[in-house]
């Protein structure tokens, strides 16, 4: 187990051993300049991707709520408490349904609502999803068999807690990929 | 082959038509106010279909819009 630990541990480390010297680099762009009193406009992209964002987040940290404050085996065993955290999940769900959508919808139409620009900024958002969904799974393996080393025995509804947790994240990841990259280009 | 940046003329075209908005030039080549800023700072390259889309807005060529300069 603990070399299992160590090495998650050393593959952060060089995850940013990597990452810091490419965001100084990114730090020297020089600054976009406006004329004073007026700031960037923002993209309808951008601004859905933001509310999007924000709603999602907030509707799982309900439902990552619902479950904690319960508890999982009561949360489990109670039809009232399980679908109630459910469908919070599948209202983000829903806002992230509408947030894709738009954006088919502007690119059918073509009319400048979804530029080249943001074009390559969603093509490169999923980029932080495959890392943000290992990490999760990493968490939760060495959450559960840290919690249940003893007795060797899991409740299977951490199953559940597994795919609904991996599904927000790579949903939160997506959204935060095209939230940060209006900020990096 | 040696490193170079594009270049644009984006805002001396800009003035030099009656001071056109940028969100008019948005407007007329199809894309965002956001995108104009970014390719005025320098700080984006546009494809060649932009590229040619903001041309023809200036009633010019790429050639006279973009410039490569090397490194």
């Amino acid at each position: 187990m603990k070399v299992i630990f160590y090495s998650i541990i050393a593959l952060a480390a060089a995850f940013f051993a990597f990452y810091i010297p490419v965001r100084r680099a990114q730090r020297r762009l020089p600054p976009i300049e406006l004329p004073p009193g007026e700031s960037m406009p923002v993209t309808p992209l951008q601004r859905l991707a933001r509310r999007s964002l924000g709603l999602v987040l907030a509707l799982t940290l309900a439902a990552a709520a619902v479950v904690v404050l319960s508890g999982v085996q009561v949360w489990w065993e109670s039809d009232a408490v399980r679908l109630s955290a459910t469908g919070l999940l599948l209202a983000a769900l829903l806002v992230f349904t509408f947030y894709t959508s738009r954006i088919w919808s502007w690119t059918a139409r073509d009319d400048g609502s979804l530029d080249e620009r943001d074009r390559a900024i969603l093509a490169g958002a999923p980029a932080g999803q495959a890392p943000a969904m290992l990490v999760t799974l990493a968490a939760w393996m060495i959450g559960l068999i840290e919690t249940h080393q003893g007795t060797h025995m899991v409740h299977s509804a951490f199953l559940y807690l597994i795919f609904w947790s991996c599904l927000m994240v790579s949903v939160l990841a997506q959204l935060a990929g095209v939230v940060t990259g209006y900020r990096r280009s | 082959m040696a490193k170079g940046t594009i270049r644009n003329e984006i805002r001396r075209m800009r003035f030099e038509h009656c001071e056109m908005t940028q969100q008019e030039l948005a407007d007329r080549a199809g894309c965002t106010r956001q995108t104009i800023i970014v390719l005025e700072q320098q700080r984006y390259v546009p494809s060649l279909l932009l590229a040619f889309k903001i041309a023809k807005v200036f009633g010019t060529t790429v050639d006279a819009m973009f410039k490569m300069e090397e490194a």
